[in-house]
């Protein structure tokens, strides 16, 4: 194969980014659109006092030109966010969070941070979980046989972070460990 | 580690040497070896290339030794400390520990095999976790800072002592971080 070693292990972070921007969220447009047909879906009408629900992307899209306040998830609340910590670092196993909640959490916080309460705090309570969480797959590692490998709650973009190294490491290991007796002896 | 035909490392691994000492006389077959004489004695000893050997071995002309990189002294050193073990000493530049390993342990009985077969798979999986933990260190290094980096004698020597193996792993998980990184940290030039 002609593709670069590191484009052969996984996708890359931006192509993540890129499928994250599909999922659903809530608008408040400050301009009106008829409803509209995408290959997507239908979306639409927009009538400007009234929530609406839109792909990120367009939701992007439209804040980029100040066309819509977007309201933030539930997930992305500081009061949500702080008492997930506390279960993240009280327990072992991963705790819940959204399957993209890195990737979602990015653009936000990139594009409508003024859409956002207190994003500062956020961008470190995110902070605070991605070192949380790196550190439990860490511990992961020691775990690691041949056979299997159970991460549950393990987000996109951290399955994606690991993935490389974790196949490599799981088949150098089934060479390793000796092959099963053969049941025709 | 790849069993694969083509596979450059599978090659090199085959090229390693493997003690054989003849269980009886062979005529004709003193050149094995690089031996001047006409016939190969009865418990004559030769450092035959696996590759050469696999035919001697399995036709029952020859016995074989545990190499030196799985002898018994090697064998403690990793119970004891299997960081501070230089792999790639072991068994010479762009050598495998691991794919010889491989190999030897296939050409041996069931309980020896077993035995080989736990000391490297606890050697490579008590190495992994240093392997991974440096390669996070190295990516979060700039370009800028890394010119400057001073080295720390131990993991210095460590990561010399990878073998070829490691190192693959290595490249991985410093690429797969490094990228992470880069997008986590890439602010609004996002494209948008």
């Amino acid at each position: 194969m002609s593709l670069p070693n590191t484009l052969r292990t996984s996708i890359t972070p931006p192509e993540l980014e890129l499928i994250a921007t599909q999922q659903l969220i809530e608008i408040i447009p400050l301009v009106s659109m008829e409803r509209t047909v995408f290959i997507s879906g239908v979306y639409g009408p927009l009538r400007p006092p009234n929530k609406a629900k839109v792909p990120l992307w367009i939701a992007v899209n439209l804040k980029m030109k100040r066309k819509c306040h977007i309201i933030a998830p539930n997930w992305l609340t500081i009061e949500y966010l702080q008492n997930q910590l506390a279960l993240e670092t009280s327990n072992p196993a991963f705790s819940e969070l959204p399957f993209r909640y890195m990737e979602i959490s990015k653009v936000l916080l990139d594009v409508a941070s003024d859409d956002l309460e207190q994003p500062d705090k956020l961008r470190s309570l995110l902070k605070d979980f991605r070192e949380a969480r790196q550190a439990k797959s860490r511990e992961g590692l020691k775990q690691l046989d041949h056979s299997e490998l159970s991460l549950p709650n393990l987000s996109t973009m951290e399955i994606n972070e690991i993935r490389p190294y974790f196949v490599e490491a799981m088949s150098i290991l089934s060479r390793l460990a000796l092959p099963p007796p053969r049941s025709d002896v | 580690m790849n069993p694969d035909y083509f596979s450059i490392d599978a090659i090199l691994s085959e090229n390693q040497k493997i003690q054989c000492s003849f269980r009886q006389k062979i005529p004709d077959m003193g050149h094995l070896g690089g031996g001047s004489e006409r016939d190969a004695r009865q418990s004559q000893k030769v450092q035959l290339p696996v590759w050469l050997a696999y035919t001697i071995l399995y036709s029952y002309w020859a016995d074989f030794n545990i190499p030196t990189p799985f002898n018994q002294k090697v064998r403690n050193t990793l119970r004891a400390e299997a960081c501070s073990l230089r792999l790639s000493n072991l068994v010479g530049a762009g050598g495998t520990w691991y794919g010889f390993g491989k190999i030897v342990m296939d050409l041996m009985d069931d309980e020896q095999a077993t035995e080989l077969s736990q000391v490297l798979t606890s050697a490579f999986r008590f190495r992994l976790l240093e392997i991974i933990d440096q390669a996070h260190h190295f990516a979060t290094l700039t370009s800028a800072s890394g010119g400057g980096h001073t080295t720390n004698d131990v993991a210095q020597l460590f990561r010399e002592g990878l073998d070829v193996t490691e190192r693959e792993v290595f490249a991985l998980a410093q690429e797969s971080s490094r990228r992470t990184k880069r997008w986590y940290e890439e602010g609004d030039s996002s494209g948008y």
